[in-house]
């Protein structure tokens, strides 16, 4: 960092700084919700169907509440007399917290059972006998809207008669139907169905709380996995009745949440109601099979999609319609005006003229979900769906992947650039991330390597995926969850020792918030990281927010981060200009010091300033230095990338050997390297699942195929390549530091490189699409039917 | 999950039919049985202890016999409950005499399994299934054929 004179070094933006929370992580010394002990503590477990599909015909809990331990059972009927049997939401449906008279999927909560230890709270769950009569179950999504389709969902047939939850659709029908026919006389046309299948984002702390109701004080306090703590204080308010000041819910270190804890589980909700049941603290974990079966799940989008283009692979329209599978209650969690979230920015890095979007929701006798696995409402369906569509089209009129890809980008001088579908991209350079990705790769050599391997009979494939993100939701006018607008917030107060405390809005689940978001005030202060404490996930304290997912922490608050710093900035250069006795507008700024124009020797510290703050203020301002931001963001972001898969095929066996992956991000301006290669790494790895390994699948019958860690296959170390990363930075022009957030896009840009790969290994056999994950077993079928299996 | 097959037993038919009849009897070929109690007629609580993989389940099961044709035809059905786990049995069965002394059965099943049992033991439940259907026909061949006769 260049300064004019001898500033202090800050460790401010583009610096590797090691992360600040990482010295209790690594110590052990991480507080958990499972780690909280309270005096008199209960815990809980809870009673769950085993049938996909079922009438309850009765509950007998005598047996369980004689189990030596156990203190109170709460049933359905328990909660139907409090009001509480069904709880908001985040889609506008209504979630029973245990069933009362049906339950709609395997696992679905039925009874809450407390005892004095977790040992005799799973015997007694164990001793509760539920009287089930079995119903006919939906599996098949696509049988869902059959007119002899048991309606699933009873409950609601007033206001929705079938299976169907919404039809939506977006994007001009006519003008995209007219560029089709177009295309079928003089063009070309490509199809494909896709399945985009349901996974489970897995976090390695499952979730959980602990409720504690104060009798004497009326408060409750509430420990949770939670991505949003403010919001699900407000939620427990509008729900529970209890005054929102009176309830604190406490985020504290959360292990992963990738979308999973952005909902509200029956769990939570009982652990409630059993403290202020019991007068005693009730603490509730899931075990992994709990986790995997009943909380959110993500994605499950059932896609046909159409390019319409000319002959030389120009594209002039995009068709999509798509089935998307809800499960039993629609728990999406999406801003409430976008039912399929952001779906559409399903056009992606490429200049469509026309583009239609259709998405039909149904229920099915499944868990709820369909929550942004590390992807912002449903982005990774949309650039898996154009990514995979750009190599149909490649195919189709004899261009390489990445030809047809250069051909098709947004160009650089198009920004701000207003796609078919309504958004308007802040702005973006694609061309220059491809080339670089492909000089990174050596592309045309891997090219002439692929040809001559060909001709030996050897399977090697290489495929691009050039996505565009959207993350950052605000503007508050368009989102909002639950009618709460998504802003987020900071307030930062300064010490007269010039040391600083800063709460966001946002919370952490591993980010590293608590040194990005230093940096960021390091970099509008001029104070260290290491003097700015940075705090979050605690209602009481925290200023409110709408928390953390969708990748908006650093667009959002990270952003309003910044704003505050700049406010005290603001009132330090006003005492600066007291102190020094000169104008304000006389006054020169350089990282952590204002001196005079002209006589840089004369200026004063940021700590000095922060002092005099306290000591000695000018008469016409407020003691104090403090200042609090809500922001509100003017657009989204869009960060994008490319990235490059290299993989050879196992004849015999028809495994994918990833040899190679190169990621090109490009997040804007960068905060903390470090942090975000990480970001990238981890993020790469939960592409790499569902492209060969995870699906959540479902037997006939309801069944959960995936309910444990032996049956759901996630990446570890031994399955994870090396990752290659390279980056180009094209700032956002909206956000005040012009960061865009990092967080998701490896996670939404590297499946379908993954799956390009495998599909280019086998083009020239007239392979044209695999539904992820690519098992070695779907690939053998291939290698069998196409007679290149040498087993 | 639908399995059948078909069972050639060195015994005449109404030996093997009264064997049939008697659910004592065949209680005790049943793989893991434990407890048996009557109900009422053709109604009866059994408990049997069930292993798949890592996983193992006591089910507490309803059984009825609500097709019987003398004798040659026979319908069992079971529903019973282990925690957090289901199973509904259909069992349908014929005898026909091959001669004066030897008997075939031929039979079918429908098991529905739910829950934790299915999720878990998923991909071992057809083995599972064989291996109990066939321990359960070798105790009733070893019950019912003279010693020595080593017919399979």
């Amino acid at each position: 960092m260049t300064t004019t004179s001898a500033g202090p070094h800050v460790h401010g933006l583009g610096e590797p700084y090691k992360r600040k929370e990482d010295a209790r992580f690594i110590r052990g010394k991480g507080n958990y919700v499972d780690d909280i002990q309270l005096p008199g503590m209960l815990y809980a477990d809870i009673v769950r169907s085993p049938y996909a599909h079922a009438l309850i015909k009765g509950i007998d809990i005598s047996k369980a509440l004689q189990v030596p331990g156990v203190v109170a059972i709460i049933t359905g009927k328990d909660l139907e007399a409090a009001g509480l049997a069904w709880m908001p939401t985040l889609s506008g449906d209504t979630e029973a917290v245990l069933a009362v008279d049906r339950v709609l999927y395997q696992m679905q909560e039925v009874a809450f059972v407390v005892a004095e230890s977790r040992y005799a709270a799973a015997d007694g769950a164990a001793a509760v006998e539920v009287d089930y009569e079995p119903l006919p179950v939906v599996v098949d999504p696509r049988k869902a809207l059959a007119p002899d389709a048991p309606l699933l969902r009873p409950d609601k047939k007033d206001r929705q008669p079938t299976n169907q939850i919404y039809h939506w659709e977006t994007g001009d029908r006519a003008a995209t139907d007219a560029a089709f026919a177009e295309a079928e006389q003089n063009g070309v046309v490509v199809r494909q169905d896709m399945y985009v299948p349901r996974i489970h984002p897995a976090p390695i702390e499952t979730c959980g709380c602990v409720a504690d109701y104060n009798a004497a004080t009326g408060k409750l306090t509430v420990w949770m996995t939670s991505q949003a703590p403010h919001a699900h204080r407000t939620l427990f308010a509008i729900v529970s009745g209890l005054p929102e000041h009176r309830i604190r819910v406490i985020s504290p270190d959360v292990g992963g949440g990738f979308g999973n804890k952005v909902p509200i589980y029956p769990g939570y909700v009982c652990a409630v109601v059993a403290a202020l049941k019991t007068g005693r603290p009730v603490k509730w974990i899931e075990d992994r099979t709990e986790n995997l079966t009943s909380t959110g799940f993500a994605r499950d989008y059932h896609i046909h999609a159409e390019i319409a283009a000319d002959k030389e692979g120009t594209v002039k329209a995009l068709r999509v319609y798509t089935l998307a599978d809800h499960g039993a209650f629609d728990a999406a969690a999406q801003p409430t005006k976008f039912p399929a979230g952001l779906f559409h920015i399903c056009t992606g890095s490429y200049d469509f003229k026309h583009a239609h979007v259709a998405v039909d929701a149904v229920h099915t006798n499944k868990a709820p979900g369909g929550i942004a696995y590390r992807c912002s409402f449903r982005v990774t369906e949309a650039s898996y769906l154009i990514e995979r569509m750009m190599d149909t089209l490649a195919r189709e009129v004899g261009k390489d992947p990445a030809e047809i890809r250069l051909q098709n980008f947004i160009k650089p001088e198009a920004f701000p650039y207003r796609s078919a579908l309504g958004w308007t991209y802040d702005s973006g350079n694609y061309e220059r991330a491809l080339r670089l990705a492909m000089e990174k790769i050596g592309y045309e050599e891997l090219r002439r390597e692929q040809a001559e391997k060909r001709a030996r009979g050897e399977l090697m494939g290489i495929g691009i995926s050039s996505f565009t993100e959207i993350v950052g939701a605000g503007p508050g006018k368009h989102f909002d969850i639950a009618g709460i607008q998504m802003f987020d917030s900071c307030e930062i107060r300064v010490h007269p020792t010039g040391k600083v405390l800063a709460r966001i809005g946002v919370q952490t689940q591993g980010q590293g918030h608590e040194t990005t978001f230093a940096q960021i005030i390091a970099a509008e202060l001029g104070i260290s990281p290491d003097d700015v404490d940075v705090e979050h996930g605690d209602t009481d304290t925290a200023p409110y927010g709408l928390g953390t997912y969708a990748s908006r922490s650093t667009p959002v608050g990270g952003a309003a981060t910044a704003v505050a710093a700049r406010k005290i900035r603001d009132k330090a250069r006003k005492i600066a200009a007291y102190l020094l006795e000169v104008g304000e507008e006389d006054l020169e700024w350089e990282p952590g010091r204002f001196y005079v124009r002209g006589s840089p020797s004369k200026g004063k510290t940021i700590q000095e300033i922060a002092f005099a703050a306290y000591t000695n203020c000018p008469p016409y301002l407020e003691p104090g230095l403090e200042a609090v931001n809500y922001y509100d963001p003017p657009n989204l972001t869009y960060p994008f990338g490319s990235y490059i898969c290299v993989v050879d095929i196992d004849r015999g066996t028809g495994e994918v050997h990833i040899r190679r992956f190169l990621a090109v991000d490009d997040c804007g301006t960068v905060i903390n390297p470090m942090i975000v290669e990480g970001q990238i790494h981890g993020g790469l790895t939960q592409g790499l699942a569902p492209a060969l390994y995870e699906q959540l699948a479902y037997d006939e019958d309801g069944n959960v195929l995936g309910s444990n860690f032996q049956d759901y296959l996630i990446p570890t170390a031994m399955e994870t390549p090396r990752w290659e990363t390279a980056r180009t930075v094209t700032p956002s022009p909206h956000h005040p530091i012009g960061a865009k957030g990092v967080g998701e896009s490896p996670t939404v840009g590297a499946p379908q490189a993954i799956a390009n790969a495998v599909v280019d290994a086998l083009a020239h056999v007239g392979v044209r699409h695999i539904d992820i994950p690519i098992t070695p077993w779907k690939v053998w079928a291939i290698l069998k039917e196409k007679g290149l299996a040498t087993a | 999950m639908d399995f059948s097959g078909s069972q050639t037993i060195a015994a005449p038919i109404d030996k093997v039919w009264a064997f049939l009849l008697d659910v004592n009897k065949v209680a005790e070929c049943a793989p893991g049985f434990q407890s048996l109690e009557v109900l009422g007629e053709e109604h009866w609580k059994a408990v049997v202890s069930v292993g798949i993989g890592a996983v193992k389940a006591k089910f507490t099961l309803d059984v009825t016999r609500p097709e019987m044709h003398e004798p040659d035809h026979m319908v069992v059905k079971a529903r019973g409950k282990a925690p957090g786990s289901a199973v509904e049995l259909s069992g349908d069965m014929h005898l026909t005499a091959v001669d004066s002394g030897q008997t075939r059965m031929d039979w079918e099943a429908k098991v529905i399994v739910s829950g934790t049992i299915a999720s878990v033991g998923a991909r071992l439940l057809q083995g599972t299934a064989e291996k109990l259907t066939g321990q359960f026909f070798a105790c009733l061949k070893a019950k019912l054929e003279p010693a020595g006769s080593s017919q399979s």
